[in-house]
């Protein structure tokens, strides 16, 4: 089984928790989401997921490797790939180069024999534009292959930097907040797509505040607060629990429903 | 001489030498593209070149390849010189920058200036304090055009700066590492998040840079006919005028620099009293940085640029 | 205990006694040993420590002491090194190159009773001011400037001339002492002045702007490595007029570094005596040296160093009032030929033409006798 697994994870900025003791599995082919309010400790986990910070205490694994201490280039060749809060695309570089720089660590070839363009780099060199064509088609961004990123409409930055997520061929894809200032067309569209990329046998893990993709998408859920998980299960059992209510509208909330 | 053939040999002057200025340019430009730094020690891998290529040169004048062996006699000095310099390039970056890379900038601006004593010095120790005569292997014909006098030396200088031009511009644009270069000017924690190798490309950075330098180097020993070890400061001092002016961190910005500071500059000697030459060039550039202060080409962002 | 105490302690007041009886002689230099001109720089300092090694032992002297300064062609670092000669208590300095160094570098020397013997400054003024501790070996610019257009005029006869100046102390004199001398004779006319910046590389411009005005001769008030480089340009230009230059391009490495280009062009410097001493001091040089040609400024170091260590010798002196009156007033015999100076301290040398001729100096024309050489 190809999973993720954290095991009681921390980490501390200075005097500050951001996230303490944290378990959970993040099971193949599935799509998980970690939601909870601003500030839970959300985007911390990713960051240490992807190598951009290590753990203060805890164990990271995925697929029997242990992540802790990795960079963050050599986690995306374990399969592991992610989006950002903030679009950060390359602006000045066109769309299909945005991917082509994502499909990086993927060749073989190393940079002297890159430089002197032997047939078989040339070859590579084929495979892989005709692969980003392919994965653009998917996106729906083939016919903008050429302009520059910068130039996109802000929807369609949101898909380029999922799709360059994916030219890594990962196994596991993080999307943070991907929903982030679409509309709700746009993020119809967004849902069908993480689920056509589900079924290609992709496991998603999902940062997001919009409630109506994730109660529509995920097929579990772990709610963070203040660094703490303090409720797991389906989208369903989530919306119930009393804890997460608390959490997400404050202890008036409780009082409130009880004395109704 | 008539008014035409003047002017059209005041383009070819003005063609050549900012031709070598565009060449330093660039590695000024590429290396602060990558890591926001001004590599003070440009000027001395420079002349470094320069000091490789008359070594390499005399050597094999003296056994006689010059005659026999001509165009690969050219090519051994500029290959030996740019592999050189591009190895002097990766180390200065591993023993000065790359300590530095997560310090202020102030640090690695010390440290960069440092550099450029040490090996300013060094090459004094080693080479000298006098000029050093380049093997004059081009002779001192020239090619009439049209009344303009364009020696040998000049027509292989600027078709080669040309050529290293314009394969950089390939280099960046279509090779993978071209691209992982610009993606990790762009954003270096996303580049690493994709899996690019950012040691890596700045360690190619740090060859490529340095290499074009030498090349440069090596061709105004060729032409102006002598090195010296502090032959690096006026064509620093020029050539980082150029990046700036240009857009530090653009690519076309530092050859478009380098053509417009090598453009005043004749420009100015030609028409105008040249005691102003120099005061004219620094003029231009205050001037293009108070009216666009990222420079022609560049954007408020320090990226390296297409 | 005691005992060895004592023995150590005598011992260091019978050397401190030792070193206060003898008596030392200081010689500084003042050169530039960095930037574009150190190999004239180097040349001198190399020249100053030849002499001391020719004439030492000095008589009425134990030790005979070189200290090199870098005056690096440039006004305040000279003012800087003079200073430091003047604490380190030097009674000669041999010094400076450029004239727009061993003028500032004067004002504290002269203050501090020092002896300054400029090997290779020559701009007018510097012997103008009532100095009567400053000495100069080479001949003044307003000589050079005559020499240049008398030659021009009566032996080239020609009509028009352009000058190239790099704005220094020395050049720019030049240049205004040519214009000066060329507007007295009034048959030579100066149809452009142009500049440059000392350290450059490309004069392309300048040249191909004076390849269209055609002046018969172009006049380089440059230094050496300048010159080098644009001798070079202006063949590959192809400029077509006369080209002449002076003193600070009289040097080996212009022979070596514009090599062909350099064929046909004229230039100003002493005559060389044919002396057994000249030729003794060339040999020693080069050997000590280990160099295969000797800079042109060498041999007025080495003359500065030998009139200031004889004429120490002489007085058994080392203060300045005496040791001026005793340089003045005796006829010396020195590499560069007779040394006898004036009133002002100057020598009275005279310039000949050169002619660069199979890669060598060649004298061409005696501007005095108006005779071919």
């Amino acid at each position: 089984m190809t999973e993720m697994v954290l095991k009681n994870v921390s980490k501390r900025f200075g005097g500050l928790k951001a996230v303490s003791d944290l378990d959970m599995t993040v099971p193949e082919g599935r799509i998980l989401s970690l939601i909870g309010p601003n500030g839970a400790g959300k985007t911390t986990v990713f960051n240490m997921v992807t190598g951009v910070y290590p753990p203060t205490r805890g164990e990271i694994h995925y697929n029997g490797t242990r992540l802790n201490r990795l960079k963050s280039s050599t986690i995306v060749s374990h399969g592991i790939a992610r989006t950002f809060q903030n679009i950060r695309l390359f602006g000045s570089m066109t769309v299909l180069e945005n991917v082509q720089v994502g499909m990086h660590c993927r060749t073989k070839s190393g940079p002297v024999r890159a430089l002197l363009k032997t047939p078989f780099e040339r070859k590579e060199e084929e495979a892989i534009t005709e692969k980003t064509m392919e994965l653009l088609d998917f996106f729906g961004l083939a016919d903008k292959y050429n302009e520059y990123a910068s130039n996109l409409p802000y929807g369609d930055q949101r898909l380029l930097e999922i799709a360059r997520a994916n030219a890594s061929s990962p196994k596991l894809l993080l999307l943070d907040e991907p929903a982030a200032g679409m509309n709700p067309i746009e993020t119809e569209a967004l849902m069908d797509l993480i689920l056509k990329l589900r079924d290609t046998g992709l496991t998603i893990f999902l940062v997001e505040h919009d409630m109506k993709l994730v109660m529509g998408i995920s097929e579990q859920i772990v709610v963070l607060d203040h660094g703490q998980k303090i409720a797991e299960g389906a989208p369903k059992d989530i919306q119930r629990n009393e804890k997460v209510i608390e959490a997400y509208l404050g202890s008036g909330a409780k009082a409130e429903k009880k004395a109704g | 001489m008539d008014f035409s053939a003047f002017i059209l040999q005041q383009m070819v002057n003005a063609l050549f030498l900012g031709s070598i200025y565009a060449l330093i340019a660039l590695g000024y430009t590429m290396v602060y593209g990558i890591i926001e730094l001004i590599n003070f020690a440009h000027g001395e891998l420079f002349t470094a070149g320069a000091f490789i290529g008359v070594i390499v040169l005399s050597g094999l004048q003296q056994i006689g390849w010059v005659e026999t062996h001509f165009v690969l006699t050219l090519f051994i000095v500029f290959g030996l010189a740019m592999a050189y310099v591009a190895v002097l390039g990766v180390a200065l970056e591993h023993v000065a920058y790359r300590p530095l890379r997560n310090a202020s900038r102030l640090s690695a601006l010390l440290s960069a200036l440092g550099m450029s004593i040490f090996l300013s010095n060094g090459m004094m120790l080693s080479q000298g304090v006098s000029d050093r005569a380049y093997p004059q292997v081009f002779g001192l014909e020239s090619i009439d055009f049209f009344g303009a006098m364009i020696s040998h030396s000049q027509v292989f200088i600027i078709l080669l700066a040309f050529v290293l031009m314009v394969g950089l511009q390939f280099f960046v644009h279509r090779t993978r590492l071209g691209k992982a270069m610009r993606a990790t000017a762009q954003n270096r924690t996303i580049a690493r998040m994709l899996g690019i190798n950012i040691d890596q490309t700045i360690r190619i950075t740090f060859m490529i840079g340095p290499a074009l330098g030498a090349a440069a180097g090596v061709m105004v020993g060729l032409y102006y006919g002598a090195v010296r070890f502090d032959m690096g400061f006026i064509f620093m001092i020029k050539a980082f005028a150029a990046a700036i002016l240009g857009g530090i961190g653009s690519i076309p910005g530092a050859v478009l620099g380098g053509l417009i500071i090598g453009g005043i500059e004749v420009a100015w000697a030609a028409f105008l009293p040249s005691a102003w030459k120099d005061v004219t060039t620094f003029t231009v550039l205050i001037l293009v940085l108070y009216l666009k202060p990222s420079g022609l080409l560049g954007e408020s962002e320090a990226d390296l640029r297409v | 205990m005691k005992k060895l105490a004592l023995l150590t302690l005598s011992l260091v007041l019978a050397l401190g006694i030792g070193t206060a009886a003898g008596k030392e002689l200081k010689i500084g230099t003042l050169s530039p040993l960095t930037g574009p001109y150190a190999q004239d720089g180097t040349d001198i300092k190399q020249g100053v420590i030849t002499a001391v090694d020719a004439f030492s032992p000095v008589k009425g002297f134990d030790n005979v002491e070189v200290l090199p300064g870098d005056s690096a062609c440039d006004g305040g670092k000279a003012t800087m090194a003079a200073n430091k000669l003047i604490n380190s208590g030097v009674d000669v300095v041999v010094g400076a190159y450029c004239s727009s160094a061993t003028e500032p570098a004067q004002i504290p020397l002269m203050d501090a009773g020092v002896v300054q013997i400029t090997p290779g400054s020559t701009a007018e003024r510097l012997t103008h001011k009532g100095y009567d501790h400053f000495f100069r070996m080479p001949p003044r610019d307003d000589v050079q400037a005559w020499s240049t257009v008398e030659f021009l005029t009566k032996k080239q006869g020609v009509k028009t001339i352009a000058l190239i100046d790099d704005k220094q102390t020395y050049t720019a004199g030049l240049t205004e002492n040519i214009r000066k001398f060329a507007e007295d004779n009034g048959n030579l006319e100066i149809v452009a002045h142009e500049h440059i910046t000392p350290g450059d590389s490309d004069f392309t411009a300048v040249l191909t702007k004076l390849k269209r005005i055609s002046p018969d001769v172009i006049y380089m008030a440059v230094y050496q490595p300048e010159g080098s480089k644009m001798i070079q340009q202006a063949r590959k230009l192809d400029v077509d007029a006369t080209f002449m230059t002076e003193d600070a391009v009289f040097h080996p490495k212009f022979l070596e570094v514009a090599g062909s280009a350099a064929e046909g062009v004229y230039l100003t410097f002493a005559k060389a005596p044919e002396t057994p001493e000249r030729k003794a001091f060339e040999e020693m040089y080069k050997k000590k040296w280990n160099v295969d040609s000797i800079g042109s400024y060498a041999y007025y170091a080495y003359d500065a160093a030998m009139v200031a260590l004889k004429a120490a010798e002489k007085c058994g002196c080392t203060d300045a009032e005496t040791l001026s009156k005793t340089i003045r007033g005796t006829t010396w015999e020195g590499v560069s030929g007779e040394i006898k100076f004036d009133e002002k301290g100057d020598r009275e040398l005279a310039h000949i033409i050169w002619v660069v001729k199979d890669n060598q100096f060649v004298p061409y024309w005696d501007p005095i006798t108006g005779k071919d050489l």
